[in-house]
């Protein structure tokens, strides 16, 4: 029986030829642009699928989606419970299965424009009503990409019972000199206290980091996508960090987590620098220390500055594959912009029975300090409110944000530590985020 | 009529082409690329390889991997090789017992037994400091992070190991053992003169095997450390996946080539190093 050999040259040559074949990601899809609504009709028509984070926000926004539902009867919503950091990414990729719509962190939108609609025009009549942070950050060579949901500013959390034993008046606290200052007495009263939380976690570190930035109008690149890192702002909040770890004034543990609660409920921190959702751990978490917290407004970098800066976030994306985008813009439409729509969110609920206050609305009409979405008996309502008319507004952000945790994040940590100085902080994570990600993207 | 044998063959090589080499060629092509997975890729030559060559991170990831395999393949080599012989006794009572025993974390999910890892060696509020009476940060100090996620990787793998070389063991024909007590051979003797040589192919699969396994290490850093503290766990396998989720997947892929090389070549002497003399 003859038989013809298939030698490893040929089979090579079918490789080569294979990849010859590959799309190799010449396929450009150009930013599409979404238009208003055609689904004007009293009864649009349809149905859509919708991400969201699993846990009680995801029960929160089944209930609130059950509403417009009731407003929309034909619109079927399959609302799904994902884990969108691991796969939205991936899926606006591949283009396989991709949802009609899904929150996602302002942090990652930058990085996918090219594969989520333009929203510009459909945002363009709220645009004066949404707080400005929320529309810069996710702005791309000036198209908007994902559409503001929460709001989450900065507020300094302290323990109002300490602060009233050391004779500390908290409407004193408005320089973060002035935070150095009183948690200074709190270690005289007592040797243990570390007054001031400095997280543990890098990628926490640094978006608490930038909170302090923007709060002094600067982030960490700036419009055109340039560092920002070597300035004075910086060099500012990371020669106060320094000087507040070698006082000794820093309890240096991961967010909520057992050490750091611990640290919370002994009363070894009094100072809690962090975002509107830390409002979490005295309602659900804390115990002995429950209905000792307060809120109030973030100090200022120099006396007479801005006490407000936004700590993370999220916003509304539909991907540009997306089978039904008009429908998904109307259910975030609802829901962002709506009366009913944000009631149900931030409203009381089966959930939370004094509603959600890990977050307020970026919607500013909703943000009336005198009619709270929420109940709470901290006062956080106002306080948050008025926080987030003076958050100033920021640079978009960088598609590399996340990975630049492995150089900005990690040496913020080491400096808490002791281990570098605010020039070294400045200067290795200058030099690493221009080479590995800024010289790269 | 000579057509027939490629028709056998076709449901295979279709299957091959598609999901095999099609992937391959696809990634190498994009090695030699910008692209971050949407609008035109950009040929930028070996820029990639370059880059990942000249990059500090790079190597630190491969000699973060380097320690793990020093931790993990010759420990994993003799405990395999130690609990095999046990096994292989026809003497050893409540067998089965053991034999579950050292398979069971090898079929137990990942990511269960990385969640048990974290709780019993948290620096705070673990088991292991609690037993110790210390404050050692095992999973949060670069000097101790390695040595836990190793300890990890061993936990669950040694199983694996286990099977091979019982395997190995199981195919040394009784009559040589018989042959060799007859002539006075220690039981120490036998082993070193019997058994080592016998099974030293079954080692150098092993070997082969688990240096793979252990430069494509993933999961374990990513669920226990997230490669930290100070990526001191950033193995080899979560640094290319750190290009992926940056969008960056022409690195990723250049990435991926340069591992496939190195294994390459860490196979083939590994294989040459345990190869018998009369091979």
């Amino acid at each position: 029986m003859s038989t013809s050999s298939i030698s490893r040259r040929s089979l090579l040559l079918g490789a080569l030829s294979l990849a010859a074949c590959a799309p190799g990601g010449t396929a450009a899809p150009t930013p599409s642009r979404l238009a208003a609504p055609s689904v004007t009709s009293s009864s649009p028509k349809g149905e859509i699928t919708i991400w969201n984070r699993s846990g009680d926000l995801f029960k929160v926004f089944d209930a609130a989606i059950g509403k417009f539902r009731a407003a929309y009867p034909d619109v079927k919503v399959n609302h799904l419970s994902v884990d969108i950091g691991a796969k939205l990414a991936n899926t606006l990729i591949t283009g396989t299965d991709v949802p009609d719509g899904s929150f996602w962190d302002d942090a990652n939108i930058g990085s996918q424009a090219e594969h989520l609609y333009d929203l510009t025009d459909l945002i363009a009549p709220y645009r004066e009503q949404t707080a400005p942070y929320k529309l810069s950050v996710n702005t791309v060579e000036g198209r908007i990409y994902g559409v503001p949901w929460d709001l989450d500013p900065g507020l300094l959390w302290y323990r109002e019972d300490l602060l009233a034993e050391a004779s500390i008046d908290p409407a004193s606290l408005t320089t973060y000199d002035d935070l150095l200052v009183a948690s200074q007495k709190l270690k005289e009263r007592d040797p243990k206290a570390r007054p001031i939380h400095l997280d543990k976690n890098p990628f926490l570190g640094q978006l608490w980091l930038e909170m302090l930035a923007n709060q002094q109008g600067t982030s960490m690149t700036d419009a055109q996508g340039r560092l920002r890192l070597d300035s004075e702002e910086y060099r500012r909040i990371f020669t106060w960090i320094q000087k507040a770890a070698k006082d000794k004034l820093v309890t240096h543990t991961p967010y909520l987590e057992p050490a750091d609660l611990a640290s919370i409920e002994n009363g070894q921190q009094a100072f809690i620098p962090w975002a509107i959702w830390w409002s979490f751990a005295p309602q659900q978490l804390l115990k002995q220390t429950k209905g000792k917290w307060r809120p109030m407004p973030l100090p200022a970098w120099t006396p007479g500055g801005a006490r407000s800066g936004v700590m993370g976030g999220s916003s509304f994306i539909i991907p540009a594959k997306a089978k039904n985008p008009q429908l998904a813009w109307l259910l975030y439409e609802f829901l962002c912009f709506k009366e009913p729509g944000i009631a149900a969110v931030y409203g009381p609920n089966s959930v939370y029975p004094g509603g959600l206050s890990t977050s307020i609305p970026s919607y500013l009409p909703a943000l009336d300090p005198e009619k709270p979405l929420f109940k709470d008996d901290m006062g956080l309502w106002k306080v948050a409110t008025e926080a987030a008319r003076n958050i100033p507004p920021a640079a978009p952000i960088p598609a590399w944000w996340a990975k630049s945790v492995d150089y900005l994040g990690n040496n913020l940590q080491l400096l808490i530590e002791g281990k570098l100085s605010p020039d070294d902080v400045i200067a290795e994570s200058s030099k690493k985020i221009q080479r590995n990600l800024i010289d790269r993207s | 009529m000579r057509k027939a044998p490629y028709l056998f063959i076709a449901p295979f090589l279709i299957v091959f082409a598609a999901f095999g080499a099609y992937p391959l060629a696809y990634a190498f092509q994009l090695s030699f690329t910008r692209w971050h997975g949407a609008g035109q890729a950009r040929w930028v030559g070996l820029d990639n390889y370059l880059f990942l060559l000249t990059n500090p991170e790079f190597w630190e990831s491969l000699a973060n991997s380097a320690v793990m395999w020093l931790l993990v393949v010759p420990v994993q080599i003799v405990a395999g090789l130690a609990a095999a012989v046990l096994l292989a006794n026809a003497r050893l009572k409540l067998k089965s017992f053991f034999r579950v025993a050292f398979i069971a974390p090898f079929v137990t999910p990942l990511v269960a037994m990385a969640q048990v890892w974290i709780v019993i060696f948290d620096q705070d509020y673990g088991l292991v400091n609690y037993v110790l009476n210390a404050d050692i940060g095992w999973l949060t100090s670069t000097t101790w992070s390695k040595p836990t996620l190793a300890l990890l990787f061993l936990w669950k793998t040694t199983g694996f190991a286990i099977i091979i070389l019982l395997a190995g063991l199981q195919a040394v024909p009784a009559q040589v053992y018989e042959a060799a007590a007859l002539d006075g051979a220690s039981r120490s003797r036998q082993f070193w003169s019997i058994t080592m040589p016998l099974v030293r192919r079954s080692i150098a699969f092993l070997v082969v095997i688990q240096t793979l396994a252990v430069f494509q290490m993933f999961a374990e850093p990513f669920v226990v450390t997230e490669g930290g503290p100070y990526g001191s766990t950033t193995t080899a396998g979560l640094y290319l996946y750190d290009h992926i989720l940056a969008s960056d997947l022409g690195t990723g892929a250049a990435n991926s080539f340069l591992l496939v090389l190195l294994v390459f070549v860490l196979s083939v002497v590994s294989v040459r190093l345990l190869r018998a003399k009369d091979e």
